[in-house]
């Protein structure tokens, strides 16, 4: 009963933004309101019909309906209900289910908010939005239909993917991304009325600025959250490996925050106009060939998800996308060329440009190593893979440049800078840079790449502040009010450039973790009998016994536990654990971290002697880490931040349009 | 002159697609193995059904190594079918063999009941010391040796008719189609 009416609501879905689709398409042709007006409630058909398929999936993986094919590869009478509950995202069918409920969500969202404005624009770009919800439907009446059926019915179902299991974070890093991912549909919707209706003009930008910060703050969020499950999860103690998956969410990320600043410019200067919509396009293409990569198993990688028959799907919608967004693009060409004004050398606008070009190097670097491994196998049919070490020696440089970037592009002024200008606002900050990596190396760091990123964050931090102060205290004194007043005021009155500071703020502090982090984390393996210690980094690290037993949450899962304690700058327990899940060919490791601003001990169990109770444990002290997610979460308020309305301005720019490009409220983040 | 920025949407195009269409069909974990047209290990080991069976007595008839476990679905549920159809086919001409993988035989015997046993023997490859020898990343994969005891073909990921019929030719030139 229950999976036929989430079968049904799939069905209804499918019909609902295909109607949508076509209606749009004639209501920007012929103008009328009607039909725009009936798509839109179409869409938000669909939406509720998503909802009504994903309450259906949970409350068939809460009854352990193993009656359906989902339920009984990913659940078990044992699983816990928040675990039964996320797994609606733990394999293919359930993940598409929950990617359409926020697709679908997203366009009902944007529809439903300008229903009452540009009206030439709204109808393409819910024509493009019902068009890609159709597809994710689609999928799910076709290829992945996530409510097939299965019989013989078992009693008991295979269990949710180990991983799942094993850390809450699954709850928060999946939604994440997806919100990310679906939400870059809006943006490339935009794009595409843009083209259509060749308005791609002032307004588009801020609107779809501001509807590619919102996913890209999602992004954001999701790729640090899976960095730190990552971390916490799979016992290797770093949390970034340049794996085919990490590298599909990074991909898009790029791009879009490629399009944020270029959009500035575009929006402060004019032109940018085919750089701005190819941005646009690239950005979404990326999240499919992201999906395509991550769900088609097609690429090795720790997600590595069983090969499906939706890869073909995918493939089609990548190639369906990039051809038909290109030639729009292309065909209205003529009329995207010139429009902007020329400015000087070193001037905010070269420094924009210049990130650009930076973050397409980047695109370009982490595109080519993910999917040389592919080219090389169709050409040659050896397999290789592309690690780590390439992909940081490659990257690590441009994001050098990039944080170089990041410092001085917000204050140069636009147009031409001045000598004048470079010196009184770089002088202090450069001597501060210099200061404190000469006292760092004085100190002991050695590695090149973690000094010259303190000393780069030094530089950026610097002119930032400085930035700040001399803003706050040239109005505290025009205005007469107190520095935090006049501060605080100036930031609420210029979101998006003061957002855009704590953005960077946020990425200071996680370069500087990042390279601390990695230049200075020691490790060390041994092998420790009940009672012996092993010292790491300070730390003296004490194995007091193993323990074998069943999880109290799912007597399934048998846990191999290192009980350990420890002494040095903290001290405590920790408990390390391998969990050996019944349907994972391999023990899940669980590792123990203790956290501290200054530095993680982290350990992990790696093998036991249940005889005599001996355990080898893998041993890290990762100084700093913390900082990263510290970092992510000053990035994610900074966006918010920045997006939050801005009630008070729009009023004065209703009041005074001529005033509104004469303020500095320009960049953001 | 104008009309070449058209050939930008070919060029950008025709490569992506032909770059991640070249990808079905081969499985990225696929790697070639050093072992094939080498001997394949030896092999003592006792069945679920509590016989003991070693590669010494398979000496001279070609021979199938299928490494599968319970908790494999959907992929071992899928080429089930297959060994049992090629087990009935080529009953006198081949033997199958099963092995556990990282599997309790409890469960495996549960697996067996409702899924169909074809009666070829299952392997308890308790220390998984045999996966190691194989080489073995993860089931299911199979292995093809033939009657001097030599490994010809391996196969990556559940069995289809239509695969299982490629490699028994390697090993067993009557069946090939």
């Amino acid at each position: 009963m229950i999976p036929s009416i989430g079968h049904a609501s799939i069905l209804v879905g499918l019909g609902l933004t295909v109607y949508a689709a076509v209606a749009f398409v004639l209501a920007a042709r012929g103008g009328d309101s009607r039909l725009s007006v009936s798509a839109r409630r179409a869409v938000i058909g669909s939406f509720v019909a998503a909802a009504v398929g994903c309450a259906a999936m949970v409350i068939s993986l809460l009854t352990h309906d193993f009656g359906v094919r989902y339920v009984a590869e990913n659940n078990a009478t044992t699983t816990p209900p928040f675990i039964g509950v996320i797994s609606l995202w733990a394999a293919l069918e359930g993940s598409i289910l929950f990617w359409a409920l926020l697709a679908t969500g997203w366009a009902s969202l944007v529809l439903h908010r300008y229903r009452d404005r540009y009206r030439q624009l709204m109808p393409w770009a819910g024509a493009t939005l019902a068009t890609i919800n159709a597809f994710f439907f689609a999928v799910m009446v076709w290829p992945g239909n996530p409510f097939a059926l299965t019989s013989p019915v078992g009693a008991e179902g295979t269990g949710p993917n180990a991983l799942l299991q094993n850390h809450p974070f699954m709850a928060l890093h999946p939604p994440l991304l997806y919100l990310g991912y679906t939400g870059l549909a809006v943006p490339f919707a935009f794009g595409i009325a843009a083209l259509a209706t060749r308005r791609l003009d002032e307004e588009w930008l801020r609107v779809v600025r501001r509807w590619t910060l919102v996913p890209w703050t999602f992004l954001t969020l999701g790729i640090v959250a899976g960095a730190w499950w990552s971390y916490e999860v799979l016992g290797w103690g770093g949390y970034w490996a340049w794996d085919p998956v990490e590298n599909a969410a990074l991909l898009p990320w790029l791009t879009a925050t490629a399009f944020i600043h270029s959009a500035m410019v575009a929006e402060r200067r004019g032109g940018l106009k085919i750089w701005t919509s190819a941005l646009v396009i690239a950005t979404f293409v990326l999240t499919l060939v992201g999906t395509f990569l991550t769900r088609s198993g097609i690429v090795a990688s720790v997600h590595s998800f069983t090969q499906s028959a939706i890869g073909p799907w995918f493939l089609a919608a990548i190639l369906v996308a990039l051809a038909g967004s290109l030639t729009l693009l292309v065909w209205r060409l003529p009329g995207l060329i010139g429009g902007g004004r020329p400015s000087g050398t070193v001037s905010r606008e070269s420094a924009f440009l210049l990130n650009n070009v930076l973050f397409l190097g980047l695109t370009f670097a982490v595109l080519f190593g993910t999917l040389l491994p592919l080219l090389v196998a169709a050409t040659s049919g050896d397999t290789i893979s592309v690690g780590a070490p390439w992909f940081n020696t490659v990257t690590v440089p441009i994001f050098v440049a990039l944080l170089f970037l990041m410092g001085v592009g917000p204050a140069l002024p636009w147009g031409t800078a001045s000598w004048a200008t470079m010196r009184e606002r770089f002088t202090i900050p450069l001597i501060l840079a210099v200061t404190v990596t000469a006292a760092a190396l004085a100190l002991g760091l050695r590695d090149a790449a973690s000094l010259g990123t303190l000393g780069l964050a030094v530089l950026v931090g610097a002119v930032m502040v400085d930035e700040v102060v001399r803003g706050a205290r040239s109005r505290a004194r025009s205005r007469r009010e107190d520095p935090a007043t006049a501060t605080w005021r100036l930031a609420t009155r210029n979101r998006r450039r003061y957002g855009g500071y704590a953005v960077h703020l946020g990425v200071l502090v996680m370069a500087v973790a990042v390279a601390i982090s990695s230049g200075l984390a020691i490790d060390r393996t041994v092998t420790l009998a009940p009672g012996e210690t092993a010292s790491i980094g300070g730390y003296e690290v004490r194995h007091e016994q193993l323990v074998v037993e069943a999880l109290a949450s799912d007597r399934r899962v048998i846990e191999t536990r290192a009980e350990v304690t420890y002494t040095g700058p903290q001290s405590g327990s920790l408990r390390t654990a391998l969990r050996d899940y019944p349907n994972s060919q391999a023990a899940i490791a669980t590792p123990a971290v203790r956290t501290s601003l200054a530095e993680d001990l982290y350990v992990t169990l790696l093998a036991s002697d249940q005889a005599t109770g001996a355990v080898t444990l893998h041993l890290f002290v990762n100084p700093l880490v913390v900082w990263i997610w510290i970092g992510g979460a000053i990035v994610g308020g900074g966006a918010v931040f920045a997006i939050w309305p801005e009630r008070r301005a729009r009023r004065v720019a209703v009041e005074h349009p001529q005033r509104v490009p004469a303020e500095p409220s320009v960049e953001g983040a | 002159m104008r009309g070449l920025r058209w050939l930008i949407v070919p060029l950008l195009v025709i490569p992506l697609g032909w770059l991640l269409f070249s990808g079905f069909g081969r499985d990225p974990r696929e790697i070639s193995s050093p072992l094939i047209g080498r001997a394949a290990p030896a092999w003592t080991l006792t069945s679920l059904d509590g016989e003991t069976l070693s590669s010494e007595d398979l000496a001279g008839r070609p021979y199938v190594v299928n490494f599968w476990a319970s908790w494999c679905i959907p992929a071992c549920v899928d080429e089930h079918p297959v060994l049992a159809a090629a087990h009935e086919q080529y009953t006198d001409e081949v033997a199958i063999v099963g092995v556990l993988y990282n599997d309790a035989s409890a469960d495996a015997e549960g697996f067996l009941a409702r899924y169909g046993d074809a009666g070829y023997p299952h392997l308890v490859d308790t220390d998984g010391r045999l996966a190691i020898e194989f080489g073995v990343t993860g089931p299911p994969e199979t292995f093809f040796v033939d009657a001097d005891g030599i490994l010809r073909a391996r196969q990556f990921g559940p069995l289809t008719d239509p695969l299982m019929s490629v490699h028994l030719s390697t090993i067993l030139p009557s069946a090939s189609r």
